[in-house]
């Protein structure tokens, strides 16, 4: 389930974009906010500093407004405010050290000016004799007070949104916890265990889940119950009349002779096969898909086989970690598969490197074409109209062992190997020195 | 052997008392659980009881034996292919178990097997002096030469040898007689016991007045 998301992957990038929608939205609506609060508070200070500077200029000794016209001298300093006395005429009779000599503006009457983009002007005209006093502020300034607001403004906000997701991260961390344990208690419930084995989730919203699973795990136990119920009724329902066919065509095999023996000889093989195939069917439809593994020498898994005129031996045998009822059905098939293409001659044996049981016979080979084309119904799964029963069996068995099975190219026969995955991690060879030693199982079959 | 036959299904049970028998044992079938209460007792070298019958449990007519202290070797022969089941049915005192369907060789291979170790025998093949007896392929060698016994012959040999250095009463070998013959004259035993003798070696066989006749080990 690679490359799927997750439930917190994504809330948390939710989570982040949010936050910088959300402080990115904050910081415009404060800008916004602040600027105009500041522009007043700047024109309020704007226009305070100009009525108190009037107040001064009115009560004070005002020939040197008319003796001076220059900058009042002063030791070099910076000027938030600058202001100007002009006279009638236009011309600059007194301004502060900063302040520029050409005057900032041409109103006669009281009010706000903006003198291009440079300066933001507050005029007041002295009532007596016609001048004006203009008290200014640099633009640049007021932007750049602006500015820093704004950037202080958007900062903050997107740091608390930013703290804000983690926060929030951490939390849906937290609250998906649930979800996980009760995923863990899931893996470990059994479907035939009580509901109690499942734990009680801890958040109301899984309770619906909860009780869903228990619902199928019940559905499940009494499906399973049923098909076990059904597949020991069928097991006895085929198994004994199989036994009995088999048991008299043995008697029949002993008294007839001539070609009678032959037909009847035939009719044993082909119940012989029956038997094998029957046994495999029900093996496989009892056991499900779980293995009961358990210690067992290859050997004994061939025990008392027969296949026509083929030799079966076993070479290399080992002790092997496996379930013995599904792999002896397996191997069954396939050797009734060597058996029925011709085979004379076919070999069982534990491969150690490979971890596999190799069954390998001197049949008709196959075409590369056809091989690939097995093999990739067995790496699909995809057995109907592709593969035999006997492939499909030992394929299914090799999976329920965790591994797979492999159709080998020879120039000629086949080579099926079971690979037996992990659980041959008790594995033991029982020939020391890795030594092959072969057993023959069957001599050819004449009949007796 | 005398072997005694629960097995319910018509086809089966006919089938394996007729394999059987043509492998020279004698084979008392009987269908219900009802019909082998009588036969608890006798003689029999082997039991071979289906598990499942019309009227009970074959398992359970095992485990009643048990408890009487009966030793007769039990063969189960059933469906039910469980390892659990297969645990279950020699714990409670069968000496094998053989899942249906099951090839007839292995069958006569079983009881043959379990015959042999309760008879205290490693092999088939056992050893009185001059004389040896392969219990598997059915034949018997004096100096090794074969001594050409006849079924009924051989049937006798067999069941005393399986019982070696016991005496077998002389009713248990005329019902093992009756079994292959049907029907048994009055000395038709002594008769065999004294062709036995005359291919065997006349030491082979030793009789007890009133205790029957036993192979000297």
């Amino acid at each position: 389930m690679k490359g799927l998301p997750t439930i917190r992957a994504r809330l948390s990038m939710a989570l982040i974009a949010v936050s910088l929608a959300w402080g990115a939205a904050v910081s415009i609506v404060v800008w916004v906010t602040v600027r105009h609060e500041v522009d007043e508070l700047m024109d309020t200070t704007l226009q305070e500093s100009a009525e108190i500077l009037y107040g001064l200029l009115q009560a004070g000794d005002r020939r040197w407004l008319t003796e001076t016209g220059g900058a009042l001298a002063a030791t070099p300093h910076d000027e938030h405010l600058v202001w100007q006395v002009v006279g009638a005429d236009g011309q600059v009779l007194a301004r502060s050290y900063r302040a520029p000599a050409e005057a900032l503006n041409r109103a006669t009457t009281r009010g706000w000016a903006d003198a291009g983009d440079a300066w933001r002007v507050f005029s007041l005209p002295f009532v007596s004799d016609g001048r004006m006093l203009y008290v200014a502020q640099a633009s640049a300034e007021r932007r750049e007070a602006r500015l820093e607001v704004a950037e202080y403004t958007a900062g903050g906000a997107l740091l608390v949104g930013l703290l804000c997701a983690l926060w929030l991260r951490s939390r849906v961390a937290v609250e998906l916890d649930p979800i996980t344990e009760m995923s863990v208690s899931v893996d470990r419930f059994e479907p035939g265990g009580a509901a109690a084995d499942l734990p009680l989730p801890q958040r109301g919203e899984l309770v619906p889940m909860h009780r869903a699973i228990v619902d199928l795990a019940r559905r499940l136990s009494q499906r399973i119950a049923n098909e076990r119920a059904f597949a020991a009724h069928a097991a006895h329902a085929l198994r004994t009349p199989l036994a009995g066919m088999v048991m008299q065509l043995a008697v029949a095999q002993r008294l007839a002779a001539g070609p009678v023996r032959l037909h009847l000889d035939q009719t044993r093989e082909a119940a012989d096969r029956l038997q094998r195939v029957v046994t495999a069917l029900l093996t496989m439809f009892r056991s499900g898909s779980e293995p009961r593994l358990r210690t067992a020498h290859l050997r004994d898994l061939l025990g008392h086989v027969r296949f026509g005129q083929m030799q079966v031996s076993v070479e290399a045998d080992a002790t092997l970690r496996i379930d013995p009822d599904l792999m002896a059905a397996a191997l069954m098939n396939l050797l009734d598969n060597a058996s029925r293409l011709g085979a004379t001659r076919t070999v069982v044996s534990f491969h150690a490197p490979t971890q596999s049981i190799r069954v390998t016979d001197d049949g008709p080979s196959m075409t590369e074409a056809k091989r690939d084309d097995l093999q990739s119904a067995i790496n699909d799964q995809d057995y109907e109209d592709r593969t035999g029963l006997g492939l499909m069996l030992a394929d299914l068995v090799a999976r329920a062992h965790g591994g797979h099975l492999y159709l080998r190219p020879m120039a000629r026969g086949c080579v099926v190997e079971i690979h037996l995955g992990d659980t041959q991690d008790r594995l033991t060879a029982s020939e020391p020195g890795g030594e092959v030693h072969s057993t023959r199982l069957s001599t050819d079959h004449d009949g007796a | 052997m005398r072997l005694l036959l629960l097995e319910d299904d018509r086809i089966l049970g006919e089938g394996l008392r007729a394999y059987l028998s043509s492998e020279g044992h004698v084979v008392d079938w009987c269908q219900r659980l009802a019909e082998i209460i009588a036969l608890r007792n006798e003689p029999y070298d082997v039991m071979l009881i289906d598990w499942q019958l019309p009227d009970g449990s074959g398992l359970d007519w095992v485990r009643s034996i048990r408890a009487h202290g009966v030793t007769t070797p039990v063969l189960i022969l059933t469906a039910r292919d469980l390892l659990s089941d297969r645990v279950r049915g020699l714990d409670t005192g069968a000496d094998d178990y053989i899942v249906k369907p099951f090839d007839p060789e292995e069958l006569a291979a079983r009881i043959r097997a379990v015959r042999r170790r309760v008879a205290g025998a490693a092999t088939s093949v056992l050893s009185f002096g001059p004389v040896e007896i392969d219990m598997a392929a059915r034949i018997a060698w004096v100096g090794g030469t074969d001594a050409e016994l006849t079924s009924r012959e051989w049937a006798l040999v067999e069941a005393l040898a399986l019982r070696a250095g016991r005496y077998v009463a002389k009713p248990d070998l005329e019902a093992l007689m009756l079994g292959m013959d049907g029907e048994v004259s009055s000395n038709a035993l002594e008769v065999h016991v004294s062709n036995i003798r005359r291919k065997l070696g006349r030491d082979f066989i030793e009789t007890a007045r009133g205790m029957g006749y036993r192979v000297v080990t």
